[in-house]
C-alpha cells in the first residue's frame, strides 16, 4: 500500500499538537481547576476567632488577600510577618488580609499563635467546604489575590519573596471597583 | 538478490490484482487499517500523556512508607527491641520527634497497647537541622530520606512463645522548602517472636542448704 508522506505528517503533527494541548491543560486543571485566575472569588462566611461572622462579600470595594495558612506550616510562618508589614503599609489604601486557618485546633491555640506574631489582621476559623470552593488546598501557604471587583487577579501555593507578594497586592489595588469588569 | 517471503507474497498479490486503480487511498481496506492503528496508537498515546501530567502533580503529593520490619526474636519476661525503618518521599521533611518549634507537629509512633506484650520506650533518632529559604535563621529539626525508630517491647513471663502482631499508627506532617502538607498517620504493624527463656536457673551446691 502506499502512503502519501504529507498525510503521514499531517497525522503526526495532528497527534503531536493534540498530546502537546492534552498534557499542558491537564497540567493547568491538575492545581485548582474550577477556580481560574480571571473569576469571581467563591464568598464564604467564617467565624473570627473571637467569634464575629465574617463574609468575603463584606470586603467588596476592597483589595484582599485571601490567606490560607496553618499554624502548623513553616513557610506560613515565615511569610506572617510579611503580611503584617504589607498590611499595615497598604491597609489605609483599601488592602485587607483575611487569614483562613486550616489548623485543626482549639481556637485558643490559634489565637495564641496569632498574638505571638503580633498579626493585626482578621483570622478566621477555616472549613474544608471553603479550601473546596477554592479549588481545594492541596498544601499551605495557599494565597488568593482578590481585587476590589471580587475577581482573583493571582493566586499561589507555597512560600514566595515578599517582594513578589508586595507585587500582587500592587495589582489588586490598583483595580476597579467595577464589578461589571469581573468574569464569572 | 533473495526477496524476503513476505515481500515476494505482496509482490505476487500486487500482479494478480492488476494495474492499480486511481481511487483514491483513504477509501481503500488497508488505507483505513492504517490510519485506525494511527488514530488508535495516538489516543493511546494522549491518554498516557495526560495520566502521566495529571499524575505529575499528585505523584509530588509527599508520604512515608514503612520498610518490611525484621521481626526481632525476644525472650519472654525480657525487654528487647524492633527496629522500624521508615521511607519519606525524595523532597519532603518531616519534623523530627523534637521539632525546634513549639507549634510543629512531631513526628510520633502511638502504639495500640497489646494484652501480653508490654510496649515500653520509643526511642527516635535526632533529626538534622535544616533552614529554609527566606529565613536563613529559623533552623527546622527533621528527617528525610530514611530514618528508623526503635520500639521496646516486654512480652510477659506468661506469654507463650510465637509470633505476635503490634499495631500503631506514626503520625507526621511533611513539608519540602516551600509548602507545607496537612499532617497524615501511617498504619504500623509489625510482629514480634516470642520466644523460650534459655537461661535454667541454677542451684550452686555450695549455698544449698541441703548440703552438709
Amino acid at each position: 500500500m502506499k502512503r502519501n508522506p504529507i498525510v503521514l505528517v499531517v497525522v503526526a503533527v495532528a497527534i503531536s499538537a493534540m498530546l502537546f494541548f492534552a498534557v499542558r491543560r491537564a497540567r493547568h486543571t491538575g492545581e485548582n481547576a474550577p477556580l481560574a485566575v480571571g473569576k469571581l472569588a467563591p464568598d464564604f462566611t467564617l467565624k473570627t476567632l473571637d467569634g464575629k461572622t465574617v463574609s468575603l462579600s463584606d470586603y467588596r470595594g476592597k483589595a484582599v488577600l485571601v490567606n490560607f495558612w496553618a499554624t502548623w506550616c513553616g513557610p506560613c510562618n515565615i511569610e506572617m510577618p510579611w503580611l503584617v508589614d504589607l498590611h499595615k503599609k497598604y491597609a489605609a489604601q483599601g488592602f485587607e488580609i483575611l487569614g483562613v486557618s486550616m489548623d485543626d485546633v482549639d481556637p485558643k491555640d490559634i489565637a495564641k499563635f496569632a498574638q505571638d506574631k503580633k498579626v493585626d489582621y482578621p483570622i478566621l476559623i477555616g472549613q474544608d467546604s471553603v479550601g473546596d470552593a477554592y479549588g481545594g488546598i492541596p498544601f499551605l501557604p495557599g494565597n488568593f489575590y482578590i481585587d476590589r471587583s471580587g475577581k482573583i487577579v493571582d493566586k499561589g501555593f507555597g512560600l514566595i519573596g515578599k517582594p513578589e507578594i508586595e507585587e500582587n497586592i500592587q495589582k489588586i489595588l490598583a483595580s476597579s471597583p467595577n464589578p461589571q469588569n469581573a468574569g464569572n | 538478490m533473495i526477496k524476503p517471503l513476505v515481500e515476494k507474497q505482496r509482490t505476487e498479490k500486487a500482479l494478480a490484482k492488476g494495474p492499480e486503480t486511481s481511487a483514491p487511498m483513504f477509501f481503500t481496506a488497508a488505507s483505513f487499517r492504517f490510519f485506525a492503528i494511527v488514530i488508535t496508537f495516538g489516543i493511546l498515546l494522549l491518554g498516557g500523556a495526560m495520566s502521566y501530567a495529571q499524575e505529575g502533580f499528585g505523584s509530588k503529593v509527599p508520604s512515608v512508607t514503612l520498610s518490611a520490619p525484621v521481626i526481632p526474636s525476644i525472650v519472654r519476661g525480657t525487654p528487647g527491641k524492633a527496629e522500624l525503618h521508615f521511607h519519606i518521599t525524595p523532597g519532603f521533611h518531616i519534623n523530627s520527634n523534637a521539632p525546634s518549634e513549639e507549634y510543629l507537629i512531631p513526628t510520633a509512633l502511638r502504639m495500640d497497647a497489646p494484652t501480653d506484650i508490654v510496649v515500653g520506650r520509643i526511642i527516635y533518632p535526632t533529626g538534622q537541622n535544616i533552614t529554609l529559604p527566606f529565613a536563613p535563621d529559623l533552623k527546622l529539626n527533621v528527617y528525610s530520606g530514611e530514618f528508623s525508630v526503635l520500639v521496646t517491647v516486654r512480652p510477659l513471663s506468661s506469654v507463650l512463645p510465637g509470633k505476635y502482631a503490634l499495631r500503631g499508627r506514626l503520625k507526621y506532617q511533611a513539608c519540602d522548602k516551600a509548602a507545607c502538607y496537612p499532617p497524615k498517620e501511617l498504619p504500623v504493624d509489625f510482629e514480634v517472636k516470642v520466644a523460650k527463656s534459655t537461661h535454667h536457673v541454677r542451684h550452686d551446691p555450695a549455698q544449698s542448704p541441703h548440703i552438709h
